[in-house]
């Protein structure tokens, strides 16, 4: 309980708290699907909606901008992400960045390739069209850069500003008009390989991202950690910077999504079904008839198949039953 | 309180025009056909007051709360009255089963507001109470109006004769509030003694209302006791000096003595309606002076004096919690 309540306004707390958007969602989704979704009543359906907030199953196949209205939405999408293609990780497959894209559609049809883009070249750093990257390394890179993506932006529009030589106290913390004009040149720019082997002197910018973190308050890392990450050296690149953040743990507990990278990989529930299937495999080897085996082998490509050919089997997959635990009825 | 209707009002229009070209009319009927307005407004007005650190997770128990409620049967008195006279003949199981729901709802109630937000959590135990008591609808007709401080009415033994929460699950209510504040079984037992009342005992709202306030004021001060501990102590150096610790314990205790005499004014003037305002003067007077007694300030005083003094000893967390809640129960008054 916040006992000192009474000093925070009750707009603000409405404000800062986010529930009139998810209200709105609630009811705007209410009366597209009025019949469905009045057949256990009212407070049933409202009971759900905010059981899935809650729970953060909210966000499957809903569009982008619900996705990204909220940070709490957007660290959901991470955790749906991981939990649904974890296995992926598990099987040592890299994939290029239009297979993240793929990806990342099914769960949400209208997913941008740019922000795809954006995360790979934390990864890459260099040219992403040809680029490999494994699981564990994309997700921490795409948690980074889709959860506090306007302050990368600016960040990187300062960054420009300051190879450019401009001194920091004419370093203008952009206004996100200016943001937009300079981030497609400084995406230009970035793609030309001698972009990597610029940097600039980590103490100021360390002091003009600290400015910046004023304006994005809950939408931008710590300024502790933000600090660490620039101490560590005397100059930095951009992509150094962004990388450093992406494997920072602390933001990765801040944000709440996901595990710690030792333990972004296990899933025990769904190791044990591939061990019975094995089991079951191995007693009765080469089997046709064998239903029970089929059957099962099926189910298991049905939940998570890391082979090559699985946009198709993972489409299904994920339709009929979502995440691998709890999937929220009420929701498509 | 009409701002926030205003703004509900406005978020909805807003919302869905911009999902939408036309806001149509059907939808807007179908809207208020269903009641979803008065819905979301009672949704957001609990959601404020409360003002948890969760509000999504508020929200979220706050509609399953209500749906277990219109799904269940009402917690009308018709279903009660019912349930009381077939008590012999559906067995003691179902009884308790819905008994351990009606608990769990008037916890929950009982969970929304801190105590110190006082109104609300008046509300509250009134609603927990209503929740609780058998008999509460037949009783809403006589109950007495309730005041600013309704523990310090005098409420005539009679009235109760007809109902009111029974002993045993009011007993229970205490010990699951003072186990959620995270009071151990073990201090908060003689606490409970004092303050219980027998199985069989029908309890008046009053006592209801003390007993619930007193264990809530019970867990904080517990939890700040911990905490103090915790300064005074270094976890490395091991347990505290006992003088330390007596000498914290001192000033807890003259504290507590300083706000128990501002109580035992208010209990003597509680008829006196005309000098009302100035008791309320007089209290906020002895509170201040108490919490001044408690001051940073006066502790490390007591402390310094303290390290001067020999130290006798070591005395750990347990015994200091101990201690702490000693020196607050002995001062609870037992419900007799």
């Amino acid at each position: 309980m916040n006992r000192l309540s009474s000093a925070v306004p009750a707009e603000q707390y409405l404000a800062d708290s986010q529930v009139l958007f998810y209200l709105n969602d609630a009811v705007t989704q209410l009366l597209d699907h009025k019949e469905e979704y009045t057949q256990f009543g009212l407070v049933r359906y409202f009971a759900e909606y905010f059981s899935s907030v809650k729970n953060s199953n909210h966000v499957l196949f809903r569009e982008l901008n619900y996705i990204r209205a909220t940070q709490h939405n957007r660290a959901s999408f991470i955790r749906v992400f991981w939990r649904c293609f974890r296995q992926i990780g598990k099987s040592g497959d890299l994939l290029s960045v239009p297979e993240y894209r793929s990806l990342l559609q099914l769960l949400c049809p209208d997913f941008p390739l740019e922000a795809v883009q954006s995360a790979s070249r934390i990864v890459l750093a260099d040219d992403i069209s040809d680029g490999l990257m494994s699981f564990s390394d994309f997700i921490y890179a795409f948690q980074l850069q889709f959860c506090y993506q306007e302050f990368l932006d600016s960040v990187q529009v300062i960054y420009q500003d300051l190879l450019a030589g401009k001194s920091p106290n004419t370093v203008i913390v952009p206004t996100s008009s200016s943001v937009e004009q300079l981030v497609s040149v400084a995406t230009e720019e970035s793609d030309r390989e001698e972009q990597q082997q610029d940097a600039v002197d980590s103490s100021t910018l360390a002091e003009c991202v600290d400015a910046l973190c004023e304006r994005f308050k809950h939408s931008c890392p710590s300024r502790t950690c933000l600090r660490e990450v620039l101490e560590q050296t005397d100059k930095v690149s951009y992509y150094g910077f962004l990388q450093s953040l992406a494997n920072h743990e602390s933001i990765n507990q801040t944000i709440g999504a996901l595990p710690s990278k030792e333990e972004l990989l296990i899933d025990p529930e769904m190791d044990q079904e591939l061990d019975k299937l094995i089991a079951q495999i191995s007693v009765s080897p080469g089997s046709n008839s064998s239903g029970s085996a089929i059957g099962g082998l099926k189910e298991v490509q049905r939940r998570a198949s890391p082979r090559r050919n699985i946009h198709h089997r993972r489409k299904m997959e994920v339709e009929s039953d979502g995440s691998t635990e709890e999937t929220d009825s009420s929701e498509n | 309180m009409a701002d926030k209707e205003k703004r509900r009002s406005a978020a909805l229009p807003s919302g869905m025009s911009s999902g939408k070209v036309v806001k149509s009319d059907s939808e807007r009927e179908f809207l208020e056909q269903a009641g979803v307005g008065d819905l979301l407004r009672g949704a957001i007005l609990k959601m404020v007051e409360a003002r948890s650190d969760d509000p999504i997770g508020f929200l979220a128990d706050h509609f399953c709360n209500l749906a277990s409620v219109t799904d269940s049967g009402t917690a009308g008195c018709g279903d009660e009255d019912q349930q009381q006279q077939q008590q012999q003949s559906t067995g003691l199981a179902g009884a308790g089963a819905h008994e351990q729901q009606r608990l769990n709802r008037a916890l929950w109630h009982l969970r929304l507001a801190h105590h110190s937000q006082r109104s609300a959590f008046s509300n509250n135990v009134r609603v927990a109470y209503d929740l609780l008591n058998l008999n509460g609808c037949l009783r809403q007709a006589s109950e007495n109006p309730e005041g600013p401080d309704g523990s310090c009415l005098d409420v005539p033994p009679d009235a109760e004769g007809s109902g009111g929460v029974k002993g045993g699950l009011y007993t229970q209510t205490l010990e699951c509030l003072c186990s959620e504040g995270g009071v151990p079984a073990s201090t908060s037992a003689p606490l409970l003694r004092r303050l219980c009342c027998q199985d069989h005992e029908a309890v008046p709202y009053d006592v209801f209302r003390h007993g619930v306030l007193t264990c809530a004021v019970f867990s904080d001060y517990i939890r700040q006791a911990q905490r103090l501990y915790a300064e005074v102590c270094c976890p490395d150096e091991g347990p505290a000096t006992r003088a330390l610790c007596s000498a914290v314990l001192g000033t807890l205790k003259e504290a507590l003595e300083t706000s128990q005499d501002c109580d035992a004014n208010c209990f003597v003037n509680a008829n006196a309606k005309s000098s009302a305002c100035l008791e309320a003067n007089a209290k906020a007077i002895r509170y201040l002076e108490a919490s001044a007694k408690i001051s940073p300030h006066k502790l490390a005083q007591a402390m310094a004096g303290a390290q001067t003094r020999g130290p006798g000893g070591n005395m750990d967390a347990k015994e200091f919690e101990n201690a702490a809640a000693d020196l607050f129960i002995a001062r609870v008054k037992v419900v007799s």
